[in-house]
């Protein structure tokens, strides 16, 4: 049965993780369950007061959006690389001013800040 | 070999060797990272001991991966008060998985590819950005304080080096006028990447440094956060995880190999043997620089991303270009 | 045994070392042990090594730490010589004996640690039992009489502990802050540092010192061996301004061992200590040489540039101005014991300073010191210091009625850690060099450290 080179990597993918998973049943030494102590996460000695779910302040969301839009850029670069060659200069043109409009950006916010984000 | 008039419709390459059934796909994968995550281990103990001018015992050398991995699978893996069990047991797999998929867009010798598709580069810039999830998700699991800012601190970190991971692979892409890595491999028959786009290969092993996590770049598993993401992980988890990201850096080796490296193009030897050295060389190169430079500052080296190396990336990108036309 | 634990038993131990009184000297050994490794985490070892004396505030970390190692686990003791195992308690049963299962050995035994190691593994040992009882946190518990509710959106105490509450963030928001005793053993700072901080995010809000660890009350054993106890003894015996010298370099190419091991650079570290436990005068050129590579690394600089700026402003307030040390003269200020020193007076000394009070500068400062310290010891031959003037000890003036360099140089860190990244903190916190001990002679019932008699055993031990 061929799958295909996409269904190949689907199983690979499928069978990595689950020989990962596995991992789990091999058989080894038992040992005494857990205690409540030792279940208490590493501090250095002290007992944690609240869980450490909590509303974590990520403090790069800006760079984040940033990040989404040079995403979108990918997404423009993957094709144009493939058809490049054969469009000649005018797409080199193309990307390079589309590109510069992402760098502006880049550099407004830098300036504004959203990448320095811990003072 | 398949060319550009082989190729199907729908741009998949129906000539190249595409497993008809998938158990010799895995089992290469497998092998390919395991030995890889193998020989990943002994350099690092090797530049450990080569830097710290201790005297290197060709036993301990070799046995010594094995001999941990026996230590780690003999303890007993800990939980803590109220962990997410299953994403912390799903965490090292979807790594695993990610590092595969990575290392099976690669033809690893002249017609031995378990899954060239036609958009290669693009299937790895999904399993890198997976990657991301699975170290996140590691750190957050496990509900406890140094985990959780470790797999914070690399999410920061990854978001910044994807940029120029996929930009550097899409400048090797133009000359090759295809997104498949097999077709950038072909198209290295010449004259290697490395050589004609010299900013393509530094900056690949930086980004791929970061998204594995290593070395100076390895913001979620560092000493000062008492061991990071697997500041719980004990016994098999440990285990699988510390394979897990190696694999990753094994994914990261071979995609460089394949794309700025020449692949399996090179004079003597078999193609899959070339392979295998020039992965070999790049693993020695992201361990050694691990023990050579400090952990970075994470918002310095954010800035850097963003200042310096997308904009060299991009410079990569158009002077490639450019010199293609 | 089977083939897995015959293997396992040949790999290289994790060991997570608990430095009590007096075991600085013999942790930084224990790192140097061929066939050990040191571990970030008790969940990555399998034995915990108990050096020095055990103090009353240790035991509880300890019992938890020791809880939190999985199995197979064994413990250890290495004993500092000639100091007792722990806080004098009454009767034969210490404080060490509420630890189960412990192996006394001679402190840099290597083959004994590997041997119980290999026991452990062997199933030769029992795998060690718990220390602290099994009672287990309510599942949950609210505030009504049926379980239910609690204060605000963050009712109740699922699993044991509530949620972290809010608090005012200076980006305007108002979100989660955890508040957090980072403990005595962290091992990402210095042994006995307790800090009570919130943490909001990844960034450091609102820091308390906890008590000192080793801080001793009366009755008990007093303060030390000390790191500093060469000079110490120069206070009131005569010294070699050699030998002076070059434990100087040796504690702060120790620091630096140290230090880069934070910076994720063990193995560089691992050299350098090895190079300072056989340190001597003629190692003048290598430490040279190190310095000029340091200057040089980029990777270090960046780590380390801007982080943790101790300058004059920030000195004046905790009178550090006016003691020197080398925190005082990496911000520029020029106080330093060794000028006024007649035993210096022929040696050609100046201070070495460097600008900023960051801990790039704190950096390059101690390892131009170590080179500098080197070079005066070559210089000063035979030369004896005679006792009287003040000695300027690695971390500053060593002289009685002053407080110990350490004690005031912790009293920066409230000001220094508050708003840093934790991974700029814990730059920080390593870069001021800070000795719990030494704090805790300060705020121990025993005005001054007794050094032990006869001969320091600290300085010469080697690996």
């Amino acid at each position: 049965m061929s799958v295909g080179p996409f269904g190949t990597a689907l199983v690979v993918v499928l069978a990595t993780g689950i020989a990962v998973l596995a991992t789990r049943w091999l058989p080894r030494a038992d040992g005494p369950p857990p205690t409540a102590p030792e279940r208490i996460p590493f501090l250095g000695g002290g007992v944690p007061e609240v869980h450490a779910w909590s509303r974590f302040h990520i403090r790069y969301y800006a760079m984040a959006l940033l990040f989404l839009a040079f995403d979108m850029e990918m997404v423009f670069m993957y094709p144009w690389a493939v058809v490049f060659a054969a469009e000649g200069a005018i797409a080199l043109m193309e990307m390079l001013m589309f590109i510069t409009i992402l760098l502006l950006g880049i550099l407004y916010a830098w300036r504004e800040g959203a990448l320095s984000w811990a003072s | 070999m398949a060319t550009d008039a082989d190729r199907d419709v729908d741009g998949i390459d129906e000539d190249a060797v595409s497993w008809s059934d998938p158990l010799p796909a895995v089992l290469l994968v497998g092998a390919v990272l395991v030995a890889g995550a193998y020989a990943t281990s002994v350099l690092d103990t090797a530049a450990a001991h080569l830097v710290a001018g201790r005297r290197l015992r060709l036993g301990e050398l070799v046995l010594g991966p094995w001999r941990e991995a026996a230590l780690l699978a003999h303890m007993r893996r800990s939980t803590t008060e109220r962990p997410d069990v299953q994403t912390w047991a799903l965490a090292p797999a979807l790594l695993a998985g990610m590092a595969a998929v990575a290392v099976a867009t690669v033809p690893l010798a002249p017609g031995v590819a378990v899954a060239d598709v036609a958009d290669g580069i693009v299937l790895f810039g999904a399993a890198m950005a997976l990657v991301m999830v699975g170290v996140y998700l590691h750190g957050w699991s496990s509900n406890s304080v140094f985990p959780l800012v470790g797999g914070y601190r690399f999410v920061a970190l990854a978001l910044s080096y994807e940029m120029p991971l996929a930009l550097v692979l899409i400048a090797a892409a133009l000359p090759a006028e295809s997104l498949s890595v097999g077709a950038i491999v072909e198209s290295q028959q010449g004259l290697w990447n490395v050589v004609r786009q010299p900013l393509g290969l530094p900056l690949f092993l930086v980004a791929g440094m970061g998204l594995a996590s290593w070395g100076p770049l390895g913001m979620s598993d560092g000493t000062d956060l008492a061991g990071g993401t697997s500041a719980e992980s004990s016994g098999g988890a440990r285990l699988v995880w510390a394979l897990a990201r190696r694999f990753v850096l094994v994914a990261v080796a071979v995609t460089g190999a394949a794309v700025f490296l020449g692949g399996w193009h090179g004079p003597v030897l078999a193609g899959g043997l070339w392979m295998a050295l020039k992965t070999l060389v790049l693993l020695a190169v992201l361990v050694g620089v691990g023990h050579r430079v400090a952990r970075i500052r994470l918002e310095r080296f954010v800035v850097v991303a963003w200042a310096v190396l997308i904009p060299l990336a991009l410079i990569d990108v158009f002077v490639s270009g450019a010199l293609v036309l | 045994m089977g083939l897995l634990t015959s293997a396992a038993s040949r790999a290289e131990v994790p060991v997570f070392p608990v430095v009590g009184a007096g075991g600085r000297e013999a942790a930084e050994a224990l790192w140097l042990l061929p066939g050990v490794r040191m571990v970030d985490t008790p969940r990555a070892a399998a034995v915990l090594v108990v050096i020095g004396r055990l103090t009353r505030a240790l035991l509880q970390p300890v019992l938890l730490v020791h809880d939190q190692m999985p199995g197979p686990r064994a413990t250890l003791w290495w004993p500092v010589d000639g100091r007792p195992a722990d806080d004098g308690t009454d009767g034969d049963e210490g404080l060490l004996a509420a630890l189960p299962d412990v192996v006394t050995t001679t402190a840099g035994d290597a083959a004994g640690l590997r041997a119980v190691f290999a026991d452990l593994l062997a199933g030769r040992r029992p795998w060690g039992p718990p220390a602290l009882a099994d009672i287990e946190s309510p599942r949950w518990r609210g505030v009504g009489p049926y379980g239910h509710g609690g204060e605000g959106m963050m009712g109740g105490v699922p699993y044991g502990r509530p949620f972290a509450e809010m608090a005012q963030d200076p980006d305007g928001l108002m979100l989660d802050q955890l508040p957090l005793q980072i403990g005595p053993l962290f091992p990402a700072l210095p042994p006995g540092l307790v800090l009570h901080l919130g943490l909001q995010g990844d960034v450091i809000r609102g820091v308390t010192l906890g008590d000192n660890p080793y801080r001793s009350w009366p009755g008990d054993p007093p303060v030390g061996p000390l790191d500093s106890v060469p000079f110490l003894d120069a206070r009131t015996s005569p010294t070699t301004v050699a030998a002076l010298e070059v434990a100087r370099a040796r504690h702060h190419l120790r620091w630096l061992a140290r230090t880069l091991r934070l910076h994720g650079l063990d193995a560089r570290g691992r050299r350098i200590a090895a190079l300072a436990g056989g340190l001597s005068a003629t190692d003048r050129p290598a430490v040279e040489a190190l310095a000029r590579r340091l200057g040089r690394d980029r990777g270090l600089a960046g780590a380390t540039a801007g982080v943790g700026v101790a300058d004059q402003a920030t000195l004046e307030p905790l009178g550090i101005e006016l003691a020197g040390g080398p925190v005082a003269r990496a911000a520029g200020v020029a106080i330093d014991a060794r000028t006024d020193d007649p035993a210096y007076a022929g040696l050609d000394f100046e201070p070495v300073v460097h600008h900023g009070g960051d801990a790039r500068a704190r950096l390059r400062q101690r390892v131009a010191e170590a080179a500098q310290a080197l070079a005066l010891a070559e210089r000063a031959g035979d030369a004896v210091r005679s006792p009287g003037p003040p000695v300027e000890g690695p971390r500053g003036p060593l002289a009685p009625g002053r407080t110990m360099p350490s004690s005031s140089l912790i009293h920066l860190l409230p000001t220094l850690l508050d708003g840093q990244e934790w991974g700029d903190a814990v730059t920080t916190v390593a870069s001021l060099d800070l000795d719990l001990e030494e704090a805790a002679v300060d705020q121990s019932a025993t005005a001054w450290p007794q050094t032990p008699t006869g001969t320091s055993t600290a300085s010469t031990r080697t690996p």
